[in-house]
């Protein structure tokens, strides 16, 4: 063993580890050449010259080759396919081709060149696995952009929640109380000049500016679950799941027949987990539709929190109301008062012919800032622009 | 390897990943093989450690615990929103400067160097790299700084050199270790991830926060601590907003043992549980499932 390089076992170790590093890159995980090495000379510093275990060997690889929890999941799935045996020959024999932590310049090579395939390389999935899938996407995210909610299969529509996710979402912003420190502010800041000019030896060579700091306004999201209404409204839910993500002041209700807070729920972890928690918890699903009831609801119980006062909310409704189309009026100008930007995303907008004709909606309309489609990821991409 | 990187295991205190698990437990720090494996990496490979793992499960802990193992100086850097170089690397103090300028108007002595080593203040990163092998530098809470600081982190961290213009290069001869923790209240650039070793810290195992309850609460009766474990570890699967940590569960333990209370009864539980839970809501939805988070301990 040793000093002059790896022996045929040693070889194949280090092939077995670099194949692992490769097998995670096929399967999605960002595995650079860089992190392969860092594994290796990690699996090498922990055998320490004699064997290895399995357990250890999967912590060497979790902590150098994978940088997000989110692939921790992929991470076990991979080891397991890929060191199946903790009896495993080559777990017994990495340390020989390694003395301490310095690793032979071959390996550099090895992962240059690459090597020959081994007949123990369990079947993977194509190399460059995650280009492929990137293509893929890409090139039907022009379809998927432009096809109604309604029209999706589950596999696209899962799809699109993700691209929702990742949609920028820009708030408008108000003035804070307090000043920040701003090369384009409008005010002088005497304090700052003063400070910068001892640097100068007293002479105010460069002047400092400061400017009011601005929050972004809370975002809340009224959205219609009854009957065909709740596909959009669960595209809007993903929307309002990564603004809460995103740490932003967010507040989501649903409604129906009644109102329900679902804030909290959508709070929770993951996104599929979340919704789940949301249908537990919102009792009318696909009922009627008593809009102004419902927002006179949310009025009176929350127009005193902050988080309606100055906020854009978002209401996303067919507009066809059940109940009593003048209670509509009433509260969407209460609202409209209360709120900072008033949207109404109505899907059937979508659709050329559609004329706001519905009492419900005529009754809403002039109160409304901007009223949009909102009926795919295009549009719903113009309703981020519009926020912001 | 390049020379002058990774100091290899030989030159540590521990030798091996068990005896680091050794050396922690009598720091009062009870890491699984997981953790240690991945601090034990980062030391002899050299590699920053990035932590993430939700708030309370002992991240910055692992930072002092190993300052105090390798009988190193701890230098700190708490991240906040806004956050820039002159309040990470250095800065001149501006006020000790104008007083010397006075002086020497008046006399009595000469300017001197304006610029010398006597006016600098030494911030946490100028500070970690002069101490080089002989700190831990713990960057706090990184998640809450802005992408520009994290890019300017970035290369601080892959040089360990600061150059100041008035003074020159300062160099660390042999790197600080450097743990990294996160929230995750945003996700760090890739480029950064890419320098460090990662490892995310879960809510420990019942057994095992027991045994951190009897070690860091040595006065809670071993039932007390099973019960708690067993407890929280219900209301942790419970939707909660905010899950509690690790420490939250051990102010809990003393809070109750405190009272005198060697079981878990639901009064003294319900009276103290503003010690676990820190929102509201929480506290009301797990009020109102006491029994269910109580039933057979």
């Amino acid at each position: 063993m040793s000093g002059d390089g790896p022996g045929a076992a040693g070889t194949r170790a280090l092939e077995r580890l670099v194949g692992f590093g490769r097998q995670l890159r096929a399967r999605g995980l960002p595995v650079g050449t860089g992190r392969i090495l860092v594994f290796c000379r990690a699996a090498a510093a922990l055998a320490g010259g004699g064997g290895l275990d399995r357990d250890s060997l999967y912590w060497a690889g979790r902590v150098t080759m994978v940088a997000r929890r989110e692939h921790l999941a992929a991470y076990d799935e991979a080891f397991r396919a890929w060191f199946p045996d903790a009896k495993d020959q080559m777990l017994a024999t990495v340390g020989e081709w390694v003395p301490k932590t310095e690793l032979p310049p071959e390996i550099e090579v090895v992962l240059e060149e690459g090597f020959q395939e081994e007949s123990w390389r369990p079947p993977s999935p194509e190399e460059g696995g995650e280009e492929a899938l990137v293509g893929v996407l890409a090139s039907n995210a022009e379809v998927l952009r432009t096809k109604s909610f309604t029209e999706l299969t589950d596999d696209e529509l899962r799809a699109a929640h993700a691209v929702i996710r990742s949609l920028a979402l820009e708030l408008p912003t108000r003035h804070a109380r307090r000043w920040r420190p701003s090369p384009y502010g409008r005010r002088f800041d005497q304090r700052r000049t003063l400070r910068a000019s001892l640097r100068t030896q007293g002479e105010p060579f460069r002047r400092a500016w400061r400017d009011r700091r601005r929050k972004p306004r809370p975002l809340v999201l009224v959205l219609d679950v009854s009957g065909s209404m709740s596909t959009y409204s669960r595209a809007l839910m993903q929307f309002g799941y990564a603004a809460i993500r995103a740490g932003r002041q967010v507040e989501v209700f649903c409604f129906g027949t009644r109102l329900t807070r679902v804030t909290r729920a959508l709070r929770v972890g993951e996104p599929d987990r979340a919704m789940r928690e949301v249908a537990a918890k919102v009792s009318d699903w696909d009922g009627g539709t008593r809009i102004g009831a419902s927002l006179k609801e949310l009025l009176d119980r929350y127009g005193q929190h902050a988080f309606l006062r100055g906020s854009v909310l978002v209401l996303c409704s067919d507009g066809l109301e059940r109940g009593d189309p003048e209670l509509l009026g009433v509260q969407m100008a209460r609202l409209g008062r209360l709120a900072h930007r008033l949207v109404w995303v109505n899907p059937l907008k979508g659709s050329p012919r559609y004329q706001p004709l519905a009492r419900g909606m005529t009754a809403a309309l002039p109160h409304v800032d901007r009223f949009l489609p909102g009926h795919n990821l295009a549009s719903l991409e113009a309703l981020c622009e519009s926020l912001g | 390897m390049p020379a002058g990187e990774g100091a290899g295991p030989g030159a540590l205190p521990v030798a091996s990943v068990e005896e680091l698990v050794t050396a922690l437990r009598e720091h009062a720090y009870l890491a699984d093989h997981g953790l240690a494996t991945a601090i034990w990496l980062a030391l002899a490979l050299d590699k920053p450690l990035l932590l993430e793992g939700e708030a309370g499960v002992g991240k910055t802990e692992v930072a002092k615990v190993l300052a105090e193992l390798l009988g190193r100086r701890l230098v700190r850097l708490q991240c906040y929103e806004g956050i820039d170089a002159s309040q990470a690397l250095y800065e001149w103090d501006y006020s000790r400067q104008l007083i010397a300028v006075r002086a020497a108007q008046l006399g009595e002595q000469g300017v001197g160097d304006l610029f010398g080593p006597e006016f600098l203040v030494e911030r946490p990163l100028l500070a970690a790299v002069r101490a080089g092998a002989d700190a831990v530098l713990l960057i706090d809470e990184l998640d809450r700084a802005d992408d520009e600081f994290e890019a300017f982190l970035l290369e601080v961290l892959s040089e360990f050199a600061v150059t100041i213009p008035e003074i020159g290069r300062v160099d660390a001869a042999h790197p600080p270790a450097v743990v990294i923790t996160s929230n995750r209240t945003r996700e760090l650039h890739d480029a950064l991830k890419r320098r460090c070793l990662f490892h995310w810290i879960d809510h420990p195992s019942v057994e095992r926060e027991v045994e951190i309850m009897r070690v860091r609460a040595p006065e809670v009766s071993e039932t007390l601590a099973r019960q708690v474990a067993a407890a929280v570890a219900r209301l942790r699967a419970m939707d909660v907003a905010t899950r509690p940590g690790v420490a939250e569960t051990i102010d809990w333990s003393k809070a109750l043992s405190f009272l005198g209370a060697v079981h878990l009864e639901p009064e003294t539980a319900a009276a103290t549980l503003g010690a676990l839970l820190k929102d509201h809501d929480d506290l009301q939805l797990v009020r109102g499932r006491l029994d269910q988070v109580l039933e057979d301990l």
